[in-house]
């Protein structure tokens, strides 16, 4: 497998890298907005992809609210958004609905948002926090919860718990971020196995009701989210999204290798931890809200990587592709069996399980001699 | 990298190696005998020797013949079939941490287990070619995607590929058990690798296929010691890489897929087994999978006695104790100063 | 007020208005003790939803047949036993146990939700939107629970008399039973059983199915492997198969092939040389009913299965 991230040229870094004077034009395809000192670079494409995504999340997220078990015109949507029209429609929109399409922006984002930071700095499209075992962490944990192991935490707690000791041993035991991170990657597969049959032997000796209880902290789903827990998502992803901006110019040199982002004056070490930190958080607290859907940390990005221009890391687009991939998913869920609900997890699997093939196949593919 | 490695290329089974493999032979002995005296109920080493020695009491007779001596008779095929098919399969890739587990054969296997449950299947001799098949497809996906070749230099990437492809797996498994739930309480029990309750039936119908994949391994442990100096130099002696490669898939989908019958999933085994025979014996993978013969069924049988006695009188599963003690092998590879090659 | 709305054919608004201001501001209301406190309830409900096995039943033993349930735990549709209560007049699907699906108990429009003793929190604050919910107050796992359980539903219908009658003909019908048992001197003790590949589970002696052992005389022994924790034991390990010490095993499973599991556990040299094996004195029962299930129709059910095994 070669190095799966698009690779910008190198004369593009080199205009990242440089300082920019006043007088130096912006490069091909971007607008620069200058005020004093301070000037920022806009670029056109990742502008319109960004418009682009939000407009189709916005029109997924109608549907969302328009079809179910009970449909409705999106006029109806509306006035019932407002609190107008009849008590049912107001009730299966703003009590069912809306919460539940709000659960799913927050942790499709995070999720790909954290998927997009961990590939980067691994600079391998599979590195995934779901992939290298945190969120079997977050399972682990929260399966013990459900199934009573004298532990007081209720699951979406123990969620959060979880994926923090996971990644604290992985850490711990990669002694930190080497070059690429690839040890710590490694030293969470391993961990990840170690936590995974703990939850098999967990469930396994389990009477069948409990391993129910517990069934939707396996898979993953937003029909049992708690509201405290997505608050604190909406607050961590508030404070995580601007500092992941923030390390996005770090993060676009380090792509070129240890050497050119180290000349380029990038921290590498201080700004691995960072970044793997942001990662941690952002998918402890999904996973609290959600479940492990591991899945769109790895379809979001790359949906936004076909997109977005390969000069920058699309953070943003993979936040917006990641809420979409999850209200699409969760959407078919609730429709596809009805009355019966199929967990997100399982959509998200189904559809990614057949991408990640496609990924895995063209890669060897471009590889071989 | 690996065409620097010094590998014997005639080497003669040194009195030293012998005197490993005797000395391994020996451990293997006793806990094949710890096996049959320990257990997690009450019969305790005295009967089940007075037992072993021909008259013990009835019961005792019974726990020792008909449950004790057909587990650790599995336990050491399972052993051997899971070290020898982690030996080779690094071997061939160059690759320390390529573990059947870890690069999802096992989860092939498993998985195709599963969806013959799920359509009804529950016949042995049915179960264990169907594992077989599941562990083939698992094992030439996971070899033709990543290209083995081209990742000498490159360990990790391996191990990612197989995690995925894991993932993938255990979510399809998911899958079976949202739309078929009765089957699902069989499966949730049996994606637990352990060697309770499995019959001396599904070993006899594993055997010929253990048989001739260590037969096949028999035949390309020369070419593939040859491989490890280099494609053109195996070439220039005469070996086919290709053929032995696909040797090599065919003898590992066997040993997978027939363990993972037996006992279900076990992860880690066929990573630590190598480890520790290249540790004893260095990186020939002549020598590594001699050792491995006994390595493999010492590690399983030492693990399973403890999984019944940590417990009792219930016994916790042997893929969990396998992972416990494989995970930190998996670090120690990894932390190693430099990932090493093969 | 929305002039659209009514357009779209699968609503039914209106009525689910009228339905809510009957729920709570009809004055022939009445009020219920529930596991959450005080709950008016109409009363004569005539669209129930019922969220829990024992619930379903109970409406059905009370006369009251639900338009809405949920699946019984491991199936695709209400238990089988209940076939024989059903006709074309059946509960819609509403969700399995584990995920209630919200919109689909909406879309039921009913006048009282009967749901589980352990229903989440979360999940009452939004059920009580839609209607009445009730969660009976439950004395926890023991063997006469649902007693307590169907007579808060009965209530909750009210329809307490026919719950307390279908009760009490379950009581004196296992007294007639225990008679004819002890006459036929058949044993007094019995093993509750689920058969698993690694060994088999034994299930805790204050299942509701041990309780209706123990009322026909058959004290279940649990081999004292459970410790008062769960439902059932571990999986036993094969050589520990000999602390299955009763007169009669009862063999459950979650399929219909109960005869299969029979077989395939005879397979087991360490099952097939128990003495309830070799006197024919095991019983395989449907795990749905046996183990999942509870209400005086499971409780007559399960009295069949014990009266066709032992005093045929």
């Amino acid at each position: 497998m070669s190095d799966t991230l698009s690779m910008p040229h190198r004369d593009d870094a080199e205009r990242l890298g440089a300082p920019v004077g006043e007088r130096v034009a912006p490069p091909p395809g971007c607008w620069r907005l200058a005020r004093g000192e301070r000037h920022l670079l806009i670029e056109r494409r990742a502008l319109g992809v960004g418009l682009l995504l939000l407009a189709v999340l916005l029109a997924a997220s109608l549907a969302y609210l328009c079809l179910g078990q009970q449909s409705l015109s999106p006029a109806g949507a509306f006035s019932a958004l407002r609190g107008e029209g009849d008590a049912m429609a107001v009730f299966v929109v703003q009590e069912l609905r809306l919460p539940r399409l709000l659960a799913a922006w927050l942790t499709g984002a995070a999720f790909a948002l954290a998927g997009c930071l961990m590939q980067t700095l691994a600079r391998n499209r599979l590195a995934t926090p779901g992939i290298i075992g945190i969120d079997n962490g977050a399972t682990a944990f929260s399966v013990a919860s459900v199934v009573g192991l004298g532990v007081s935490l209720a699951p979406p707690a123990m969620a959060m718990v979880g994926a923090a000791t996971a990644a604290a041993i992985t850490f711990g035991v990669a002694s930190g971020g080497d070059t690429r991170g690839y040890r710590f990657i490694v030293a969470g597969i391993g961990i990840g196995a170690v936590f995974g049959a703990v939850t098999q032997l967990l469930l396994a000796r389990v009477d069948i009701d409990t391993a129910n209880a517990a069934y939707p902290w396996t898979v993953g789903t937003l029909n049992a989210r708690s509201s405290g827990a997505v608050t604190g998502l909406a607050l961590g992803l508030a404070l995580a999204g601007p500092l992941a901006i923030a390390l996005a110019r770090s993060l676009s040199l380090m792509r070129f290798g240890d050497a050119v982002a180290r000349g380029l004056g990038v921290e590498l070490r201080r700004r691995r931890v960072q970044v793997l930190a942001l990662s941690v958080l952002l998918t402890a607290l999904a996973v609290a809200v959600a479940g492990p859907v591991g899945m769109v940390a790895l379809i979001g990005p790359e949906i936004a990587r076909s997109l977005a221009s390969p000069r920058g890391v699309p953070l943003t687009a993979s936040a917006l592709a990641g809420a979409l991939v999850m209200v699409l998913a969760d959407l078919t869920g609730r429709l596809l069996l009805a009355p019966i609900e199929l967990p997100v997890g399982i959509v998200t699997a189904v559809v990614g399980g057949p991408w990640l093939l496609w990924i895995l196949l063209r890669t060897a593919k471009r590889t071989s001699p | 990298m690996s065409k620097a490695t010094t590998v014997n290329t005639e080497p003669r089974p040194s009195a030293r190696l012998s005197r490993v493999v005797l000395t391994l032979s020996g451990l293997l002995v006793l806990a094949a005998l710890a096996s049959l005296l320990w257990g997690a109920g009450e019969v305790g080493p005295a009967r089940a020797l007075a037992a072993l020695a021909g008259h013990g009491d009835e019961e005792a007779r019974f726990v020792v013949g008909t449950l004790r001596l057909p587990r650790t008779l599995i336990g050491i095929a399972v052993g051997l079939a899971l070290g020898v098919a982690g030996a080779l399969l690094q071997a061939v890739s160059r690759n320390p941490l390529a573990e059947p587990g870890l690069l999802g054969v096992s989860a092939g296997a498993a998985f195709a287990v599963a969806v013959a449950l799920w359509l009804g299947a529950s016949a042995a001799t049915l179960r264990v070619a169907v594992a077989q098949l599941g562990a083939l497809v698992g094992c030439v996906g996971v070899m033709s995607v990543v290209r083995l070749r081209g990742l000498g230099d490159d360990p990790v990437r391996l191990v990612l590929a197989g995690a995925a492809f894991s993932a993938l797996l255990a979510s399809l498994t998911s899958l079976l058990l949202l739309f078929d739930q009765r089957t699902a309480d069989e499966i949730r029990f049996w994606v637990v690798g352990s060697l309770a309750g499995r019959r001396l039936d599904d070993l006899v119908a594993v055997l010929p296929s253990l048989a001739l994949a260590l037969a096949v391994t028999g035949l390309i442990a020369r070419p593939l010691a040859a491989l490890a100096l280099g494609e053109r130099v195996a070439s220039g002696l005469g070996h086919r890489p290709g053929r032995v490669r696909a040797l090599v898939v065919v003898a590992v989908a066997l040993l997978v897929g027939g363990a993972t019958a037996i006992a279900g999933p076990i992860a880690f085994v066929g990573l630590v087994v190598p480890f520790a025979a290249r540790a004893l014996a260095g990186p020939d993978i002549r020598r590594t999978l001699w050792l491995c013969l006994p390595l493999g069924p010492l590690m399983v049988l030492a693990a399973d006695v403890v999984s019944r006695l940590v417990v009792a009188p219930s016994e916790l599963p042997l893929g969990v104790l396998t992972a416990l003690v494989g995970a930190p092998v998996l670090v120690a590879v990894v932390r190693a100063r430099r990932l090493p090659t093969l | 007020m929305s002039l659209s709305l009514p357009k779209t054919p699968l609503l039914a608004g209106a009525c689910l208005a009228t339905a809510l201001a009957v729920a709570v501001g009809s004055a022939q209301a009445r009020t219920l003790d529930t596991a959450q406190g005080k709950l008016e309830v109409p009363d004569a409900p005539e669209r129930v939803v019922t969220l829990y096995e024992g619930a379903l039943d109970a409406s059905l033993a009370a006369g009251v047949m639900p338009v809405g349930a949920v699946t019984t735990r491991g199936g695709d549709d209400v238990a089988r036993y209940l076939e024989a209560y059903l006709d074309e007049a059946r509960p819609a699907v509403v969700g399995v146990v584990r995920e209630i699906n919200m919109e689909a108990v909406v879309g039921e429009r009913p006048d009282v939700i009967l749901a589980g003793p352990s229903l989440a929190d979360a999940q009452y604050a939004l059920l009580s939107k839609i209607a009445p919910t009730v969660v009976p107050q439950s004395p926890g796992v023991t063997p006469q629970a649902w007693k307590t359980e169907a007579r808060q539903y009965g209530q909750a219908l009210g329809r307490e008399d026919a719950v307390n009658a279908a009760i009490d003909d379950v009581e004196a019908r296992a007294a007639e039973l225990a008679e004819r048992v002890g006459v036929a001197d058949i044993g007094a003790t019995a093993n509750l059983v689920r058969w698993m590949p690694q060994g088999p589970l034994v299930m805790s002696d204050r299942l509701f199915s041990a309780g209706l052992l123990a009322a026909v005389g058959l004290e279940v022994d649990d081999a004292g492997l459970i410790n008062g924790r769960g439902a059932h034991s571990d999986p036993l390990s094969l050589e520990n198969l000999s602390k299955l010490q009763g007169d009669w095993l009862f063999l459950a499973t979650l399929n219909e092939e109960g005869e299969e599991a029979l077989v395939s556990a005879k397979d087991s040299p360490a099952f097939a040389r128990l003495p309830v094996v070799e006197n024919d004195r095991v019983v395989p029962v449907d795990g749905q009913l046996w183990t999942s299930a509870n209400g005086p129709l499971a409780a007559e059910a399960i009295l069949d299965d014990i009266e066709a095994a032992l005093v045929p």
